[in-house]
C-alpha cells in the first residue's frame, strides 16, 4: 500500500464523489508543487470549455497584475483545473488562485497545512493529510483551533448544502488526534503579553511613571494572571482560616519555636547516631583491647588480630585475624566470644596480609604454643547511653519546650500546623509574582532603557529616547544603538537595505544563495559584533549575509527586473516578495526619523523609492 | 436429495436467503462466503438435512416471487434495496427513520437528492451489515450534495444581534469559520459611515488586507475606502481605513505622544479581524495594546474564528473600557460539515459513526474506516520495521 494517496488518483476519486471544488492541506510547499507537476505527467486535463473560463479568469486578473502575466504555471492551471497556494507564490499569484476558486473555475487548490491562516477562502471539500505540523525546528500537534480553521474551509455559504473534510493518512498522520480535534472545545486563548523597548519608551513618552503600573493593569495578560491569582486567594483565605485554629499558645510563634526544637533534637540524635553506630556495649568496650598483635578467641579457634577496621556499609567493627595454619580471616567484632590476656609483638603493614611473613609465621607459631588456658581479660561493659543526661539538659537550657504545658498539643499539632504555614507562605508568594510580574518584567526593560540613556533616571525621554520610540520593530535597540554609534553614516541606500533585511529575516531555513557582496559582509560583520555585545538585552537576530544580498541587488540596481532577482537566488519568489516587504517597513520606520537624522532619513528614503517597483508596486 | 443437486439448488439461492437457511444451522454463518457456507450446510448430518430440504423448497418460492436482482449488481447496500427491509423489520425501520429525520433536516430547500444522485459503486459493502450495522453508510453521507438554489440573503438571528448590540457597547464574535462575520463588520461599517465616523479596520496579513480592500471598495466604492501600510497611503481620508494591525497599534502611541496625525477623534468602530492572534506568541501583545489603548468613544468589534474562553475576552474588555462588551458566541456551522475517511486504496468511509460533526463530544470512529486505517497502518508501519 502507498504511504499516502497520489494526488491525480485523489481528484479522480473527489470528482467521482463529486466533492470538488476541494483544497488538499500537505505538509511542505514541495508536496504541493509536487502535486502540481504530477498531473502533468500524468496528463489529466480538464474539458476545454472550462479551460477556457478559467483563461478568461486569469487575463482579468494579469490586467491587474501584470506581474503574473506568463507565470510558468498559469498553462497547468488552464490545462488542469489546480493550482497550488503557498508562501512561495507571490501575493499577486495568490490573489489569482483565490479568485479562480470563488469562481468555482478550479477542481483543487494544493496548500500548505503551516499556512492556513493565509487559505481565505472556501470549497465544498478540504482535505486533511497530517495531524502534525513542522513549527519552527520540531514536529507539533496541530491545536484543536487549528484543526477547526482547516476544516471551517470546507462548505461555502449559499454554494453547498454541506461541506465535507476528508481525511486521507500521510506518514504524519494521528487519526484520533484529527478525530478529537474535529469534535472537541477549541483551547482557550492565552494572552503573550510581553515588554518591548518601544512600548516602554511609547508609554513613558505619554504618561508618567507613576501611571505605567494602572496602564499595564488593563491588559489581557494581568487580567488572566489576576484570575490566577483569584484562585490563589480563595486557596490562601481557607489557608488563613486553618491557621486560625493553631493561634498563639505559651509563646507567640510556636510554630517556629517547636520547629528549631525539632530540629535540633533531631540534629542532636543524627550526631549520636553518628559517632556510636548501633552495636551493643561489649563490642563497643572491646573495641580498645582490639589491637594488632592482641590474642583472642573465636567460637572455635583462638587468632591474633592484625588489624582492626570498619565494614564499607554499615560502619560495622571488622577484625582481620589470622588463625591457625596461617589462615587470614575478616570476622566481625561481635564474633569474638573473648579477649585474651596475652599480646605478641607484630610486624605491622600497610596492606594484605597486614604485617610481614615473619609476623605471620611467628604469630600462627605463638596460635600452636599457646596453652589451652590462657587468662582472659575482664572486659566491663559501660550501659548504653541512649539518655545521655547532658543532651536533655542543653535542650531545657535553650529552649522552654520540654519543660512547657502546652508541649503535648505542640506535638500533636506541629506537623499540619506547619503544613498549613508553609503552603500559606508560597500562596502569599505566588499572589504577589502573579500580581507584580508584568510590572516587574516593564521595569527590566526601562532599567536598561536607562542604563543606555535613552531614559533619564526620572524615566523621562532623552533626547536619544524621543526619535528612538520611533523605531517600533524587531530589533530596535540594536537598530538605534547602530544609528547611535554612526553606524549608517554615509551608507549606501543598497547597503543599509541589505542590513535591514539581514535583521528582519528570521527564518534559519538554508535556502539562498547568492553572489558575494564585499562591502555588505563587512557591514554585517560590524553589525554582528554589536548585535553580539546587546546579546543580554535583546535576541541577536540572524544576520544573513545570502539574504541581505538579495535584497541589496533589487536596489542596487533599479534596472534589474524582478525575474533577474528571482534566477540570482535559491529562495521562493514568495519569500523574496516578503523579505523586501519587511525591508521595506524597517526602511520606513527609519524614513520616519526626518526630524532628527535627515542623511539617515533620506537615503532609507532613496531605498525605498527604488524598492517600490515591479511587483512591489502592485499591492499597497 | 442428491449431494450434487442440493449442491446446485443452494448455489441458486440468493446470498441473504442461503443466511437465512443457515440460520440455526452452520455457526458463524454471517462470516462466511457462500461457496463456504454451502459447503458448510452439505456437511450437516442427515436427519437435519431433511429440515433443511423442506426449508429450502419455501426458501425458493419465495426467491421466485421476488424480482430478480440484475446480474452485475453491487452487493445489496445497508438501505435502500427492498430486500434489506425484508431481512429485519425492526433493523428496516430505524434505518428508515433515520433517513426521514435527515430529510426533515434539509427539507425545505433540496428535492430528494437520490433522484439526481446515481449510486457510486466502488463503495464496499458494510461488512457486518446484519449483526454490526452502523448507523450510516458513505452513501447516505455522500448524499445530500448539491448547490442550494439563489436564495434571497437573509441574516441570521445572531448577525442582526452583533449589528444591535454595537449601538450599546463593544461587541466580540466567536463563530465558526465561514460562517458570515464579514457581514456583520459590512452592516456595522454601514452604519458607523451614515453617522459620520471614521471606520478601522485591521486584519493581521498584509494579504487578507489586500483582499478585505478589493471586497469593500466592491461594496462601497473606491473613494469610501483607504489603505495604510507602513511606507503608504492610499486614500487616507477615506471613511474607512485597512490596516494592519501593527499599523494602528503605532496609530495609537503617536496619539498618545500628542502628535494626532490621524482623525482619531472621529474614529468611531474599529474592527479587529482574526482577534484570536491575540495569543500570537510574537505578535499578540500588539492586539493587546490596541484593545487596551483604542480611544474611548470608539467601539471595538473583534472578529474570530471559534475560541475557547470568548467570555473571558468579553469580561476583560468591558473590565477596562467605558461600555460593555457583547458575546456573541455559537458553534453551530451555517453549512454543515461532515467528516469522511479516504483510503490510500480509494475506499471511501464515513470518519464517524455519526453523520454531522458533533460539537459536545467525540464519537467512536466508524466501524469501516476503523477497520481501513489500522490496514493501513500495519502496512506503513509494519514495511518499515
Amino acid at each position: 500500500m502507498p504511504p499516502a494517496i497520489h494526488p491525480v488518483d485523489l481528484l479522480e476519486l473527489l470528482r467521482h464523489r463529486r466533492l470538488t471544488p476541494a483544497i488538499v492541506f500537505l505538509t511542505s510547499r514541495r508536496a504541493c508543487d509536487e502535486a502540481i507537476d504530477s498531473f502533468a505527467h500524468r496528463h489529466a486535463p480538464i474539458p476545454a470549455e472550462r479551460s477556457a473560463a478559467i483563461g478568461r479568469t486569469i487575463d482579468t486578473m494579469t490586467a491587474e497584475y501584470p506581474s503574473i502575466t506568463n507565470h510558468p504555471l498559469i498553462p497547468t492551471v488552464r490545462q488542469y483545473g489546480v493550482a497550488a497556494h503557498h508562501a512561495g507564490h507571490l501575493p499577486s499569484w495568490k490573489i489569482a488562485i483565490e479568485e479562480l476558486m470563488r469562481q468555482g473555475c478550479l477542481d483543487a487548490v494544493f496548500a500548505t497545512t503551516t499556512l492556513a491562516a493565509g487559505v481565505d477562502f472556501p470549497a465544498r471539500t478540504v482535505v486533511v493529510t497530517q495531524s502534525h505540523i513542522r513549527k519552527g525546528r520540531n514536529f507539533m500537534e496541530l491545536s484543536v483551533s487549528e484543526i477547526q480553521q482547516l476544516a471551517g474551509r470546507g462548505g461555502r455559504r449559499g454554494k453547498d448544502f454541506v461541506g465535507f473534510v476528508v481525511i486521507t493518512p500521510s506518514p504524519y498522520i494521528d487519526l484520533g488526534h484529527l478525530a478529537r480535534g474535529l469534535t472537541s472545545h477549541p483551547e482557550p486563548l492565552d494572552s503573550q503579553f510581553v515588554a518591548s523597548y518601544p512600548m516602554v519608551l511609547n508609554l513613558l513618552k505619554a504618561h508618567p511613571i507613576d501611571h505605567i503600573r494602572p496602564i499595564l493593569e488593563k491588559s489581557f495578560a494581568q487580567f488572566q494572571l489576576n484570575q490566577r491569582a483569584n484562585v490563589h486567594e480563595t486557596k490562601l483565605d481557607k489557608a488563613d482560616e486553618q491557621l486560625k485554629a493553631y493561634g498563639q499558645r505559651e509563646c507567640a510563634d510556636w510554630i517556629a519555636l517547636w520547629q528549631s526544637f525539632h530540629q535540633a533534637k533531631q540534629r542532636r540524635s543524627n550526631v549520636r547516631r553518628k559517632t556510636t553506630p548501633h552495636e551493643s556495649p561489649d563490642v563497643r568496650a572491646r573495641l580498645s583491647f582490639l589491637t594488632p598483635g592482641r590474642l583472642i578467641e573465636l567460637s572455635k579457634d583462638r587468632g591474633v588480630v592484625l588489624r582492626q577496621y570498619r565494614s564499607r556499609g554499615h560502619g560495622q567493627a571488622m577484625l582481620t585475624v589470622v588463625r591457625g595454619h596461617g589462615r587470614i580471616v575478616e570476622y566481625p567484632v561481635s564474633a569474638v566470644t573473648a579477649v585474651l590476656d596475652a599480646v605478641m609483638d607484630l610486624a605491622e603493614t600497610k596492606r594484605f596480609p597486614w604485617s610481614t611473613a615473619q609476623g605471620l609465621a611467628q604469630a600462627s607459631d605463638t596460635l600452636e604454643r599457646l596453652p589451652a588456658r590462657v587468662q582472659r581479660l575482664p572486659v566491663r561493659a559501660e550501659p548504653d547511653e541512649a539518655d545521655h543526661p547532658m543532651l536533655t539538659e542543653t535542650l531545657n537550657g535553650e529552649f522552654p519546650c520540654p519543660t512547657c504545658s502546652s508541649r503535648p498539643s505542640c506535638q500533636k499539632d506541629h506537623p499540619r500546623a506547619l503544613r498549613v504555614r508553609q503552603d500559606h507562605q508560597r500562596l502569599t508568594k505566588t499572589v504577589h509574582a502573579l500580581r507584580t510580574e508584568l510590572w516587574h518584567r516593564f521595569r527590566q526593560h526601562m532599567e536598561t532603557l536607562q542604563h543606555f540613556d535613552y531614559l533619564t533616571p526620572a524615566c523621562k525621554l532623552t533626547d536619544d529616547g524621543e526619535w528612538a520610540r520611533l523605531i517600533r520593530i524587531n530589533h530596535s535597540l540594536l537598530i538605534t544603538e547602530l544609528i547611535r554609534m554612526g553606524a549608517f553614516d554615509g551608507i549606501e541606500p543598497s547597503i543599509l537595505t541589505g542590513v535591514m533585511a539581514g535583521i528582519a529575516h528570521d527564518d534559519d531555513r538554508p535556502v539562498a544563495f547568492s553572489r558575494r557582496n564585499a562591502p555588505l559582509a563587512s557591514m554585517l560583520g560590524q553589525v554582528r559584533k554589536v548585535a553580539h555585545t546587546l546579546s543580554a538585552y535583546e535576541e541577536p537576530p540572524l544576520l544573513r549575509l545570502d539574504v541581505a544580498t538579495v535584497a541589496a541587488l533589487w536596489i542596487a540596481d533599479p534596472a534589474l527586473p524582478w525575474k533577474d532577482l528571482i534566477r540570482s537566488t535559491a529562495m521562493a519568489e514568495g519569500d523574496v516578495y516578503r523579505l523586501l516587504a519587511r525591508s521595506l517597513e524597517y526602511l520606513s520606520q527609519l524614513h520616519a526619523l526626518r526630524g532628527t537624522h535627515p542623511d539617515l532619513a533620506r537615503v532609507a528614503g532613496q531605498a525605498m523609492d527604488n524598492m517600490r517597483r515591479d511587483v512591489l508596486q502592485e499591492l499597497p | 436429495m442428491t449431494n450434487d443437486e442440493l449442491e446446485t439448488r443452494l448455489a441458486a439461492l440468493p446470498g441473504r436467503l442461503l443466511r437465512r437457511l443457515a440460520k440455526g444451522r452452520a455457526s458463524r454463518h454471517f462470516g462466511m462466503g457462500k461457496s463456504r457456507l454451502i459447503h458448510e450446510l452439505l456437511a450437516l448430518p442427515p436427519d437435519r438435512r431433511a429440515h433443511m430440504e423442506t426449508e429450502l423448497a419455501s426458501l425458493e418460492t419465495e426467491a421466485a416471487s421476488l424480482p430478480p436482482p440484475s446480474s452485475n449488481a453491487p452487493p445489496p447496500r445497508a438501505e435502500g434495496t427492498p430486500a434489506h427491509r425484508e431481512h429485519g423489520q425492526r433493523n428496516g425501520q430505524r434505518k428508515h427513520g433515520h433517513r426521514e429525520r435527515g430529510r426533515r433536516e434539509h427539507g425545505p430547500r433540496r428535492h430528494d437528492p437520490r433522484e439526481h444522485e446515481p449510486r457510486a459503486p466502488a463503495a464496499p459493502p458494510p461488512r457486518h451489515a446484519a449483526t454490526d450495522a452502523p448507523a450510516l453508510g458513505i452513501g447516505a453521507m455522500l448524499e445530500d450534495i448539491g448547490v442550494p438554489p439563489p436564495r434571497p440573503f437573509v441574516p441570521d438571528p445572531w448577525q442582526e444581534e452583533a449589528v444591535a448590540r454595537l449601538a450599546t457597547g463593544n461587541v466580540i464574535l466567536s463563530v465558526p469559520t465561514g460562517s458570515g462575520k464579514t457581514y456583520v463588520a459590512v452592516e456595522a461599517m454601514r452604519r458607523a459611515i451614515a453617522a459620520e465616523q471614521t471606520v478601522i479596520y485591521t486584519s493581521p496579513l498584509k494579504a487578507l488586507s489586500n483582499t478585505k480592500l478589493t471586497e469593500f471598495v466592491q461594496t462601497f466604492g473606491a473613494e469610501n475606502v483607504g489603505i495604510l501600510t507602513g511606507d503608504r497611503r492610499d486614500n487616507p481620508q477615506a471613511p474607512i481605513l485597512i490596516m494592519t494591525t501593527e499599523i494602528l497599534r503605532n496609530l495609537l502611541y503617536d496619539a498618545g505622544g500628542g502628535e494626532i496625525d490621524m482623525r482619531l477623534d472621529t474614529l468611531g468602530l474599529v474592527i479587529l479581524d482574526e482577534s484570536q492572534f491575540i495569543a500570537d506568541p510574537e505578535r499578540g501583545v500588539v492586539w493587546e495594546e490596541t484593545i487596551i489603548f483604542c480611544p474611548a468613544q470608539a467601539r471595538l468589534l473583534l472578529l474570530s474564528a471559534s475560541i475557547g474562553n470568548p467570555d473571558d475576552i468579553a469580561a476583560w474588555i468591558t473590565s477596562i473600557r467605558s461600555t460593555p462588551c457583547h458575546l456573541i458566541h455559537h458553534r453551530n456551522r451555517s453549512v454543515p460539515l461532515r467528516a469522511a475517511y479516504l483510503d490510500p486504496s480509494g475506499a471511501f468511509a464515513p470518519l464517524f459513526r455519526t453523520r454531522d460533526i458533533s460539537q459536545t463530544h467525540t464519537p467512536p470512529l466508524h466501524p469501516e474506516t476503523h477497520r481501513l486505517f489500522s490496514r493501513y497502518e500495519e502496512h506503513t508501519l509494519g514495511g518499515r520495521s
